[in-house]
Protein backbone atom coordinates (compact mmCIF):
# COMPACT_ATOMS: atom_id res chain seq x y z
CA UNK A 1 0.00 0.00 0.00
CA UNK A 2 1.23 3.48 -0.83
CA UNK A 3 -0.04 6.79 0.50
CA UNK A 4 0.19 9.96 -1.57
CA UNK A 5 1.36 12.49 1.02
CA UNK A 6 0.12 15.95 -0.01
CA UNK A 7 3.60 17.32 0.80
CA UNK A 8 6.00 14.54 -0.23
CA UNK A 9 4.20 12.65 -3.00
CA UNK A 10 3.56 8.92 -3.15
CA UNK A 11 5.39 6.99 -0.42
CA UNK A 12 5.56 3.46 0.92
CA UNK A 13 3.23 2.95 3.88
CA UNK A 14 6.23 1.93 6.02
CA UNK A 15 7.05 5.65 6.25
CA UNK A 16 3.73 6.26 8.04
CA UNK A 17 2.17 5.16 11.28
CA UNK A 18 -1.53 4.71 11.84
CA UNK A 19 -3.42 6.37 14.67
CA UNK A 20 -7.10 5.70 14.11
CA UNK A 21 -10.47 7.25 13.37
CA UNK A 22 -10.17 10.86 12.16
CA UNK A 23 -13.86 11.64 12.50
CA UNK A 24 -14.20 11.59 16.29
CA UNK A 25 -14.18 15.02 17.94
CA UNK A 26 -13.51 15.49 21.62
CA UNK A 27 -16.63 16.81 23.36
CA UNK A 28 -16.40 19.77 25.71
CA UNK A 29 -15.33 17.97 28.89
CA UNK A 30 -17.04 20.49 31.19
CA UNK A 31 -20.49 20.09 29.68
CA UNK A 32 -20.54 16.66 27.96
CA UNK A 33 -22.37 13.76 29.58
CA UNK A 34 -20.34 10.80 30.77
CA UNK A 35 -22.01 8.76 27.98
CA UNK A 36 -20.69 11.21 25.38
CA UNK A 37 -17.17 11.05 26.85
CA UNK A 38 -17.34 7.25 27.00
CA UNK A 39 -18.39 7.20 23.36
CA UNK A 40 -15.54 9.54 22.41
CA UNK A 41 -12.88 7.62 24.33
CA UNK A 42 -13.89 4.00 23.74
CA UNK A 43 -16.42 3.47 20.98
CA UNK A 44 -15.36 3.23 17.36
CA UNK A 45 -17.22 2.25 14.23
CA UNK A 46 -15.61 -0.41 12.07
CA UNK A 47 -17.05 0.36 8.66
CA UNK A 48 -16.75 -1.93 5.63
CA UNK A 49 -16.12 0.81 3.10
CA UNK A 50 -14.86 4.37 3.26
CA UNK A 51 -13.09 5.30 6.48
CA UNK A 52 -11.42 8.57 7.42
CA UNK A 53 -8.33 7.87 9.48
CA UNK A 54 -5.27 9.63 10.88
CA UNK A 55 -1.81 8.72 9.65
CA UNK A 56 1.52 10.26 10.68
CA UNK A 57 4.26 10.66 8.06
CA UNK A 58 7.03 10.09 10.60
CA UNK A 59 9.77 9.10 8.15
CA UNK A 60 8.97 12.00 5.83
CA UNK A 61 7.62 15.47 6.50
CA UNK A 62 6.36 14.60 10.06
CA UNK A 63 2.86 15.76 9.14
CA UNK A 64 -0.40 14.35 10.42
CA UNK A 65 -2.68 13.38 7.56
CA UNK A 66 -6.33 12.48 7.16
CA UNK A 67 -6.57 9.52 4.77
CA UNK A 68 -9.89 8.46 3.27
CA UNK A 69 -9.49 4.73 2.62
CA UNK A 70 -11.84 1.97 1.54
CA UNK A 71 -11.35 -0.72 4.19
CA UNK A 72 -12.50 -3.43 1.75
CA UNK A 73 -10.02 -2.69 -1.03
CA UNK A 74 -7.39 -0.40 0.56
CA UNK A 75 -8.17 2.06 -2.22
CA UNK A 76 -7.24 5.55 -1.03
CA UNK A 77 -9.68 8.23 -2.19
CA UNK A 78 -8.17 11.29 -0.56
CA UNK A 79 -5.24 12.41 1.58
CA UNK A 80 -5.36 15.80 3.30
CA UNK A 81 -3.25 17.60 5.83
CA UNK A 82 -4.84 17.08 9.27
CA UNK A 83 -4.00 20.68 10.07
CA UNK A 84 -6.09 21.87 7.12
CA UNK A 85 -8.95 19.56 8.11
CA UNK A 86 -8.89 20.86 11.70
CA UNK A 87 -8.74 24.50 10.57
CA UNK A 88 -11.68 23.92 8.20
CA UNK A 89 -13.62 22.31 11.07
CA UNK A 90 -13.03 25.36 13.28
CA UNK A 91 -14.07 27.68 10.47
CA UNK A 92 -17.23 25.58 10.17
CA UNK A 93 -17.87 25.96 13.92
CA UNK A 94 -17.54 29.72 13.72
CA UNK A 95 -19.92 30.03 10.77
CA UNK B 1 44.62 21.12 32.09
CA UNK B 2 46.65 18.28 30.62
CA UNK B 3 46.92 17.92 26.87
CA UNK B 4 45.18 14.55 27.00
CA UNK B 5 42.09 16.11 28.59
CA UNK B 6 42.05 18.90 26.04
CA UNK B 7 42.08 16.35 23.20
CA UNK B 8 38.93 14.66 24.52
CA UNK B 9 37.00 17.81 23.72
CA UNK B 10 38.55 18.48 20.32
CA UNK B 11 35.98 18.82 17.54
CA UNK B 12 35.81 15.73 15.37
CA UNK B 13 34.19 14.91 12.09
CA UNK B 14 30.86 13.10 12.17
CA UNK B 15 32.51 10.49 9.93
CA UNK B 16 35.63 10.08 12.11
CA UNK B 17 36.26 6.44 12.92
CA UNK B 18 34.06 5.21 10.06
CA UNK B 19 35.07 6.73 6.73
CA UNK B 20 38.57 6.25 5.41
CA UNK B 21 39.68 8.33 2.41
CA UNK B 22 40.81 6.27 -0.57
CA UNK B 23 39.58 3.63 -2.98
CA UNK B 24 37.36 0.85 -1.63
CA UNK B 25 35.08 -1.91 -2.87
CA UNK B 26 35.48 -3.33 -6.38
CA UNK B 27 39.07 -2.85 -7.42
CA UNK B 28 38.76 -3.21 -11.23
CA UNK B 29 38.18 -0.16 -13.40
CA UNK B 30 37.29 3.35 -12.38
CA UNK B 31 35.33 3.92 -9.20
CA UNK B 32 31.60 4.09 -9.93
CA UNK B 33 30.83 6.20 -6.89
CA UNK B 34 32.53 9.13 -5.23
CA UNK B 35 31.67 9.87 -1.59
CA UNK B 36 32.73 13.32 -0.43
CA UNK B 37 32.54 13.90 3.33
CA UNK B 38 31.03 17.34 3.80
CA UNK B 39 32.63 18.44 7.05
CA UNK B 40 32.67 22.04 8.13
CA UNK B 41 29.52 23.11 6.31
CA UNK B 42 26.71 24.97 8.06
CA UNK B 43 23.17 23.62 8.42
CA UNK B 44 20.18 25.15 10.17
CA UNK B 45 16.49 24.39 10.25
CA UNK B 46 14.28 27.37 9.53
CA UNK B 47 10.67 27.05 10.73
CA UNK B 48 8.26 29.81 9.75
CA UNK B 49 6.18 31.25 12.59
CA UNK B 50 2.43 30.75 12.22
CA UNK B 51 1.18 32.83 9.30
CA UNK B 52 4.65 34.22 8.51
CA UNK B 53 5.52 32.13 5.46
CA UNK B 54 4.81 35.01 3.05
CA UNK B 55 6.94 37.37 5.14
CA UNK B 56 9.76 34.77 5.13
CA UNK B 57 9.42 34.35 1.36
CA UNK B 58 9.72 38.11 0.84
CA UNK B 59 12.68 38.37 3.20
CA UNK B 60 14.79 35.58 1.70
CA UNK B 61 14.12 36.94 -1.76
CA UNK B 62 15.02 40.50 -0.84
CA UNK B 63 18.06 39.71 1.28
CA UNK B 64 19.55 36.63 -0.38
CA UNK B 65 17.89 36.50 -3.77
CA UNK B 66 16.54 33.04 -3.00
CA UNK B 67 13.14 31.65 -3.87
CA UNK B 68 11.60 29.94 -0.86
CA UNK B 69 11.42 26.34 -2.15
CA UNK B 70 8.02 24.74 -2.66
CA UNK B 71 7.39 21.26 -1.17
CA UNK B 72 9.88 18.74 -2.54
CA UNK B 73 12.14 21.44 -4.00
CA UNK B 74 15.50 22.91 -3.13
CA UNK B 75 17.24 26.08 -4.11
CA UNK B 76 20.99 25.71 -3.70
CA UNK B 77 23.45 27.61 -5.83
CA UNK B 78 27.18 27.92 -5.22
CA UNK B 79 26.78 25.77 -2.10
CA UNK B 80 24.29 28.09 -0.41
CA UNK B 81 20.55 28.00 -0.18
CA UNK B 82 17.44 26.39 1.22
CA UNK B 83 16.11 22.86 1.02
CA UNK B 84 12.42 22.25 1.78
CA UNK B 85 12.07 19.71 4.58
CA UNK B 86 8.48 19.85 5.92
CA UNK B 87 5.45 22.14 5.64
CA UNK B 88 6.65 25.56 6.78
CA UNK B 89 10.15 24.21 7.37
CA UNK B 90 13.41 24.43 5.43
CA UNK B 91 17.02 23.38 5.86
CA UNK B 92 19.47 26.22 5.24
CA UNK B 93 22.85 25.06 3.92
CA UNK B 94 26.09 26.95 3.39
CA UNK B 95 29.71 26.11 2.71
CA UNK B 96 31.13 27.74 5.84
CA UNK B 97 30.00 27.81 9.46
CA UNK B 98 30.03 31.60 9.58
CA UNK B 99 27.69 31.95 6.61
CA UNK B 100 24.52 31.18 8.62
CA UNK B 101 25.40 32.89 11.90
CA UNK B 102 23.28 35.92 11.08
CA UNK B 103 20.12 33.92 10.34
CA UNK B 104 18.54 34.07 13.85
CA UNK B 105 18.77 37.87 13.80
CA UNK B 106 17.69 38.22 10.19
CA UNK B 107 14.61 36.01 10.70
CA UNK B 108 13.71 37.29 14.17
CA UNK B 109 9.92 37.31 14.63
CA UNK B 110 9.40 35.53 11.31
CA UNK B 111 11.05 32.13 11.68
CA UNK B 112 12.77 29.98 14.29
CA UNK B 113 16.34 29.04 13.38
CA UNK B 114 18.10 26.03 14.91
CA UNK B 115 21.73 25.24 14.18
CA UNK B 116 22.16 21.68 12.87
CA UNK B 117 25.78 21.95 11.73
CA UNK B 118 26.97 19.43 14.30
CA UNK B 119 23.65 17.57 14.43
CA UNK B 120 23.65 16.11 10.93
CA UNK B 121 26.29 14.33 8.92
CA UNK B 122 26.34 15.14 5.21
CA UNK B 123 27.94 13.15 2.41
CA UNK B 124 28.00 14.08 -1.26
CA UNK B 125 27.28 11.14 -3.55
CA UNK B 126 28.42 11.44 -7.16
CA UNK B 127 29.95 9.36 -9.94
CA UNK B 128 28.46 7.31 -12.77
CA UNK B 129 26.71 4.84 -10.42
CA UNK B 130 25.45 7.40 -7.88
CA UNK B 131 21.78 7.02 -8.81
CA UNK B 132 21.94 3.23 -9.08
CA UNK B 133 23.53 3.13 -5.64
CA UNK B 134 20.86 5.28 -4.00
CA UNK B 135 18.07 3.38 -5.73
CA UNK B 136 19.12 0.35 -3.70
CA UNK B 137 17.98 2.05 -0.50
CA UNK B 138 15.71 4.98 -1.32
CA UNK B 139 12.01 4.16 -1.77
CA UNK B 140 11.45 7.29 -3.85
CA UNK B 141 11.63 7.27 -7.66
CA UNK B 142 14.96 8.94 -8.50
CA UNK B 143 14.60 8.53 -12.28
CA UNK B 144 15.13 11.90 -14.03
CA UNK B 145 11.52 11.91 -15.23
CA UNK B 146 10.39 12.36 -11.62
CA UNK B 147 13.43 13.55 -9.66
CA UNK B 148 15.91 16.09 -10.99
CA UNK B 149 18.39 18.73 -9.84
CA UNK B 150 16.56 21.04 -7.44
CA UNK B 151 14.47 18.24 -5.93
CA UNK B 152 14.63 16.94 -2.36
CA UNK B 153 13.16 14.03 -0.43
CA UNK B 154 12.85 13.40 3.28
CA UNK B 155 12.64 9.64 3.64
CA UNK B 156 14.40 6.73 5.28
CA UNK B 157 17.29 4.62 4.05
CA UNK B 158 17.86 1.29 5.74
CA UNK B 159 15.44 2.41 8.49
CA UNK B 160 17.52 5.55 9.10
CA UNK B 161 15.86 8.93 8.63
CA UNK B 162 17.60 10.73 5.77
CA UNK B 163 17.19 13.80 3.63
CA UNK B 164 18.67 14.01 0.17
CA UNK B 165 18.73 16.78 -2.37
CA UNK B 166 19.95 16.58 -5.96
CA UNK B 167 22.45 19.25 -6.96
CA UNK B 168 22.99 18.66 -10.67
CA UNK B 169 22.12 16.34 -13.54
CA UNK B 170 25.38 14.34 -13.32
CA UNK B 171 23.68 13.37 -10.95
CA UNK B 172 25.19 14.62 -7.70
CA UNK B 173 23.30 14.30 -4.41
CA UNK B 174 23.86 15.61 -0.92
CA UNK B 175 22.60 13.27 1.75
CA UNK B 176 22.09 14.15 5.41
CA UNK B 177 21.45 11.83 8.36
CA UNK B 178 21.33 12.49 12.09
CA UNK B 179 24.92 12.48 13.29
CA UNK B 180 24.41 9.69 15.82
CA UNK B 181 23.36 7.38 12.97
CA UNK B 182 26.55 7.99 10.99
CA UNK B 183 28.04 4.57 11.77
CA UNK B 184 24.95 2.58 10.81
CA UNK B 185 24.36 4.71 7.74
CA UNK B 186 27.98 4.42 6.60
CA UNK B 187 27.70 0.66 6.95
CA UNK B 188 24.72 0.61 4.56
CA UNK B 189 26.25 3.12 2.15
CA UNK B 190 29.57 1.34 1.78
CA UNK B 191 28.00 -2.13 1.52
CA UNK B 192 25.75 -0.79 -1.24
CA UNK B 193 28.60 1.05 -3.01
CA UNK B 194 31.13 -1.79 -2.88
CA UNK B 195 29.96 -3.48 -6.10
CA UNK B 196 30.66 -0.28 -8.08
CA UNK B 197 33.99 0.54 -6.42
CA UNK B 198 33.96 3.79 -4.47
CA UNK B 199 36.33 6.61 -3.70
CA UNK B 200 36.06 8.38 -0.34
CA UNK B 201 37.41 11.90 -0.15
CA UNK B 202 37.41 14.60 2.45
CA UNK B 203 35.48 17.68 1.46
CA UNK B 204 37.15 20.99 2.02
CA UNK B 205 37.04 21.74 5.75
CA UNK B 206 36.85 25.32 6.86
Amino acid sequence: MRIRCPHCGERDNGEFSYLGDATVVRPDGMSASSEAMHDYVYLRDNPAGLHRELWYHGAGCRSWLVVTRDTRTHEIRDVSSARDVALARHTGDAA
Amino acid sequence: MSEATANVWAPRSAWAGYAKPGRHGRTQGDAGVRLTLRDGIALATVIAADGQTDALRALVSERYGWTLPEPGKSQVSRERGLVWSAPGQWLAVAETRDALRELPDVFRGIAAVTDQSDGRAVVRVSGPNARTLLEKGVAVDLHPRSFQAGRTAVTSISHIGAQLWQLDDAPTYDLAVARSFTGSFWSWLTEAAAEFGYEVEQGSAH
